[in-house]
Parts: C-alpha cells; sequence; structure tokens
C-alpha cells in the first residue's frame, strides 16, 4: 500500500488543477456564463488545447505501455455510449449553465471568498445522493473508476 | 509591495488559455502516469461523502484531491493574483435577478449538476477532459451533450431575463 504517497499525490494534484483553474478565473460566474453566451472564446480555447495535449500525451503513454508509479501499466477507459450518458450530461448541462459553476470550479469559488458558492456545493451533493436506478453500478461505468483496483493492487 | 518580494511577478487576474490549457493537459496526463485514473472532480465528491457516511467505496487519495481543489485556489486568488481579494463571484446574476431568485436558482443549479453527473458518470473534468483526451466514446458523447445543454440553457436564461444575463 502507498496510501500515504498517493493521499500527497491527491492533494499535490488538487492543488495544481485548482490553482489552474483559479489562474484562468474559470471558478468565476462570469467566465461560464460569457462562454455559454458565445461571447468569449477563452474556455473553449483553455479546454480544447487541454484536451489535445491530454490526447498526444495519453497516447505516448499507452503505446508504450508505461508502468504508471502506482496503478501498474497504464489503462485508459474507453466505454460504449449509452442512453444515461446522454440524459447525465443534458442535466449536468442545464445546471452547469444556471449556477455558472460546475464541481472543480466551484470550490474554488468558495476559497476566493464567495460563500453563495457553499449553496452551489451543497445542491452538488444533494444531486449527487438521490437515489437513481438508471445511473451505473457504483460511480461512473468508465471515466470515474469507483474502486480503485488497479492502485489497491499496487 | 511586500507581496511581489515573495513571489516575483503577480499572477494576472486570468492568464492567457493558451499557457493554462496545455499546463491541464500535462497535469493530466502526469496523473495518469502516477495514479492510472482520470482526474475527476464529481468522483471526488462522492468519494468525499462515502468518507463521511463512512459507506459505500472511497479511497482516501480523492478525499485529498478534494481538499486539494480548494488549496489550490485558495493559495491563487488570495495570495498569487494581483487581484487578491476582488472577487466577483455572482455578482452579475445578483445584478440581474432578485436575491429570492438567485438562491433557489443556484440551488436547483447544484442539484441539477450533481445528478447529472451521477447518471451521466462524470462531469467537465471527469468526461470533458480526461474522458476525451482517453478517447473514450462515451465522454465524446457526453460532453457533446453538456456543452450544447449549457448553450441552450444559457439563451433561455437570456430570453428569459430579457437580455440582463
Amino acid at each position: 500500500m502507498n496510501s500515504l504517497k498517493t493521499n500527497i499525490t491527491g492533494l499535490a494534484f488538487g492543488a495544481m488543477f485548482g490553482g489552474v483553474l483559479a489562474a484562468g478565473s474559470l471558478h468565476e460566474y462570469d467566465t461560464i456564463h460569457n462562454m455559454l453566451k458565445l461571447d468569449e472564446f477563452y474556455v473553449f480555447g483553455f479546454m480544447g488545447s487541454a484536451i489535445v495535449i491530454a490526447t498526444i500525451g495519453l497516447g505516448i503513454l499507452e503505446s508504450r505501455n508505461t508502468k504508471t508509479s502506482f496503478g501498474g501499466t497504464i489503462v485508459l477507459q474507453r466505454s460504449d455510449i449509452k442512453a444515461n450518458h446522454l440524459k447525465g450530461g443534458v442535466i449536468f448541462g442545464s445546471g452547469w449553465a444556471i449556477a455558472g459553476t460546475c464541481p472543480a470550479p466551484v470550490l474554488v469559488m468558495l476559497t476566493s471568498g464567495v460563500f453563495l458558492s457553499l449553496i452551489v456545493i451543497a445542491g452538488i451533493f444533494i444531486g449527487l445522493s438521490l437515489s437513481n436506478k438508471q445511473a451505473p453500478a457504483g460511480f461512473g461505468d468508465g471515466e470515474h473508476r469507483i474502486v480503485d483496483q488497479a492502485v489497491e493492487r499496487a | 509591495m511586500p507581496d511581489k518580494m515573495f513571489f516575483g511577478a503577480m499572477l494576472p487576474q486570468q492568464a492567457d488559455w493558451y499557457i493554462l490549457g496545455p499546463i491541464l493537459g500535462v497535469i493530466t496526463v502526469c496523473f495518469f502516469l502516477m495514479m492510472n485514473q482520470p482526474l475527476g472532480a464529481s468522483g471526488a465528491y462522492i468519494h468525499t461523502m462515502n468518507h463521511v457516511r463512512r459507506a459505500g467505496h472511497r479511497a482516501a487519495w480523492r478525499v485529498w484531491y478534494f481538499a486539494g481543489l480548494a488549496l489550490g485556489g485558495c493559495v491563487v486568488t488570495q495570495f498569487l493574483q494581483e487581484s487578491k481579494g476582488l472577487r466577483i463571484g455572482f455578482d452579475s446574476f445578483r445584478d440581474a435577478a432578485p436575491l429570492w431568485i438567485m438562491v433557489p436558482a443556484i440551488f436547483i443549479g447544484g442539484i441539477l449538476i450533481g445528478y447529472g453527473a451521477k447518471l451521466g458518470g462524470g462531469c467537465t473534468s471527469g468526461h470533458g477532459i480526461c474522458g476525451t483526451a482517453q478517447r473514450s466514446k462515451s465522454s465524446i458523447a457526453a460532453t457533446a451533450a453538456f456543452m450544447t445543454s449549457a448553450i441552450l440553457t444559457t439563451g433561455s436564461i437570456r430570453l428569459i431575463s430579457g437580455g440582463r444575463l
């Protein structure tokens, strides 16, 4: 078990991700709202360039069967499209537009000193805990691995 | 300015996307390189909730990741940005609508975010960045669905608010 190491890794990468979101003002309602109004290109460029770099990087890691530090040989997950992905996406998108924030940026919004964001955070926790027969067993059928088998094997 | 002596140049309120986007891409790849896991935020919420309830699947590192998001945001917004202390938050929403509309709206928005992320198996980070970068069909479909839905919802909000939002 590398629980101390994996915990520190989680904290460090959370801090880096949160820091990057904050540096881009992605935690501000206006940033998200102006993107979704199609007034500003900023977030599209931000997400698009992140996806391009990550796609290339993960492709290289996969082609070389890279051994990860704590999770064994790298495995990318590619699940097929099911109705729940589309339904969930539509519901998530409407909430994203109304609140002007999503699960990671809202935590940055809170630490930037906007306490109204606690209302959104409470809503997210309630939404996630609503029982949902259509949702995949556990959480996510590919993108979020609920049982960290790879890490637990290490 | 003592802060400048500590940190050198301060970050602007919004650094350029073509610097931050690629950095986020590299962070995503490095995280896979270490943990063989996607860097998804809604999963961190679930694990944190399960940890508090002491029930269900939970990995401690995801709770630390949840805390890290807040920590990184705190360090940058409170100490590293030249606009520190300046916050916009929901100001434009508050200018356009009274508080008794705004508070329930963002609460319902939060519930929709949580419910949709659970049903869809991911959010903007899990599906939008990590999933599409893994070339997962389901993530690409979910991302297309939430982008379309969010743009249409924002259009509807503009119509309902008479263009004030």
